[in-house]
């Protein structure tokens, strides 16, 4: 028997470049603004876990530290684009079975000071086969755009759509990295990386935090001090890892992220394609999201792209898919996204996304995807949370 | 002579003078991984059988980096081959970008991939065109 799990206070920073400012810096920040939601003291936490990618060691100790929580559980974990979807999957679990009440959830990272390090550029997955011959996240996913033109008939057009829709809705989300419009010209028109992908099909490299407080029912009750608040659940929560890959094996049908969508909408008593009112998701390149649709279940398999002609996806439509602006307006410090996309998907069910708010929503979807290695079917991990109110 | 080295340890064996990619066939499932590592990826099993891969295949999919990666100057034409085996292998392809067509047949070779900073050549696999569709 699982325990419900409700959804306590949130915080973040605003993701951008903050040269500045170190790991710590950033995660205390949306720690705290977490704990001050929440309106709880910062000592009534249990358990702690950090999703980060390339932080120094122990960032969930030391960044809890600076908010005066001590001598309590705390886990960093890294799982790829997937490492902040971790931290808070590990901590539902951890309040779903009764192993404590009370905890927060959040994810950091510093692309400045990862680059300053390794130098700019693309990165590549160090010591793998494939890493060494130059098998690169955009070009990975620059093969997901070339079978959507082969297999499921999408148009320049439409790999571009996803990165015109996500730009615009950032023009009005005051947590956006870039509040800049941008057409399907201006974004063929900037400089190539991997066919048919360009500069403005791609998410920045960010640096920022995110940061929940997650609590059982009982406390829940006792504490929450924000009644105007609906209170919101995670219904459902997956992580979903993929395996070895063959000649079989179909990109546009990744395992992992099918799965990971279907086993969370299970838990949540939830069916995808008519429940589901809002969507947050790891659109790093504009043709990711365009293949997702059908993955996550929001349509069927092979109608992703009529999906997206209908208008489905939008603002208004009948299930918005990242209307904060995604990734792609939003930003991506790696560890952060994971609990970010979360983040997004309860300020539309508590009704507070402002100018970006899909009216009534009442079941959200946040989801992460990220890895690509030899061998194993890539992207190798997604997560996968299912929100209610 | 200059010295040399094997770009991933474990990709690439010398036979008869040649250098050949090895993989794993799998007594238990049948299935041929690679690069070879401790037990089959598939299926767990211990019974694997060092065998030198297809030195043709399918290319699946394919996509053109136009930034440098590491080593690499932009055209980087990179693909997932499929082999006869039913293995799925990723390689650099060298021919003109304008020629690589899903579907096309390739054949594998070696060479010199990259040279390092103090000389050392490091040798790895390439696919080439081979002619016509599969």
């Amino acid at each position: 028997m699982r325990n419900s799990v409700y959804v306590l206070g949130i915080g973040q920073t605003i993701f951008g470049r903050h040269d500045s400012l170190t790991v710590n810096d950033l995660g205390a920040t949306a720690v705290l603004a977490a704990v001050k939601d929440a309106q709880i003291a910062p000592k009534a936490l249990e358990v702690g876990y950090c999703g980060t990618i390339n932080s120094p060691p122990t960032p969930a100790q030391s960044i809890l530290h600076r908010i005066g929580v001590d001598r309590i559980p705390m886990y960093t974990v890294e799982n790829a684009c997937a490492s902040g979807s971790s931290a808070v999957h590990l901590l539902h679990e951890n309040i779903a079975l009764g192993a404590c009440e009370i905890g927060i959830a959040f994810g950091v990272e510093s692309l400045s000071a990862f680059n300053r390090k390794f130098g700019k550029g693309l990165l590549v997955i160090e010591g793998d086969l494939q890493g060494k011959l130059a098998l690169t996240m955009p070009s990975f996913f620059a093969m997901i755009c070339n079978r959507l033109m082969e297999e499921r008939g999408a148009t320049i057009e439409d790999i571009c759509y996803p990165s015109v829709k996500n730009h615009r809705a950032g023009l009005t989300n005051p947590f956006s990295q870039y509040k800049k419009a941008v057409t399907v010209e201006e974004i063929m028109a900037s400089p190539m990386i991997a066919d048919p992908i360009t500069v403005l099909q791609c998410c920045p490299q960010s640096d920022g935090a995110a940061a929940i407080v997650l609590c059982s029912e009982a406390f829940f009750k006792k504490h929450n001090r924000k009644g105007h608040r609906a209170p919101v659940r995670i219904a459902g929560s997956v992580i979903s890892v993929s395996g070895a890959e063959d000649a079989s094996f179909d990109p546009l049908a990744l395992k992992a992220m099918i799965d990971g969508a279907r086993e969370a909408c299970e838990m949540a008593s939830v069916d995808a394609a008519k429940d589901i009112n809002v969507v947050e998701m790891h659109d790093a390149f504009s043709g990711e999201e365009l293949a997702a649709y059908e993955m996550l279940g929001l349509c069927r398999p092979g109608e992703g792209i009529a999906l997206a002609r209908s208008g489905a996806v939008e603002l208004g439509g009948r299930c918005p898919v990242n209307p904060s602006g995604g990734l792609l307006s939003m930003g991506h410090p790696l560890g952060a996204s994971g609990v970010r996309v979360v983040n997004d998907v309860v300020r539309q069910l508590w009704g507070e996304a402002g100018a970006n708010q899909v009216e009534g929503a009442k079941v959200g979807m946040a989801q992460m995807l990220g890895g690509v290695l030899t061998g194993v079917e890539s992207p190798v991990v997604a997560g996968i949370q299912i929100l209610t109110r | 002579m200059s010295k040399q080295a094997i770009f991933h340890p474990g990709a690439l064996e010398e036979r008869d003078g040649v250098l050949v990619q090895m993989g794993n066939q799998c007594v238990g499932c049948g299935r041929t991984s690679y690069p070879a590592v401790e037990l089959c990826p598939f299926c767990s099993s211990e019974q694997l059988k060092k065998v030198p891969l297809s030195a043709t295949g399918k290319l699946f999919s394919f996509c053109v980096t136009r930034v440098p990666v590491g080593p690499y100057k932009p055209p980087i034409i990179g693909g997932y081959i499929d082999l006869h085996e039913g293995t799925r292998v990723f390689g650099q392809i060298h021919a003109r970008v304008e020629d690589v067509k899903t579907g096309m047949k390739l054949k594998r070779e070696t060479g010199v991939i990259w040279t390092e900073k103090d000389g050392t050549e490091v040798l790895g696999y390439f696919y080439v065109p081979c002619g016509g569709e599969q």
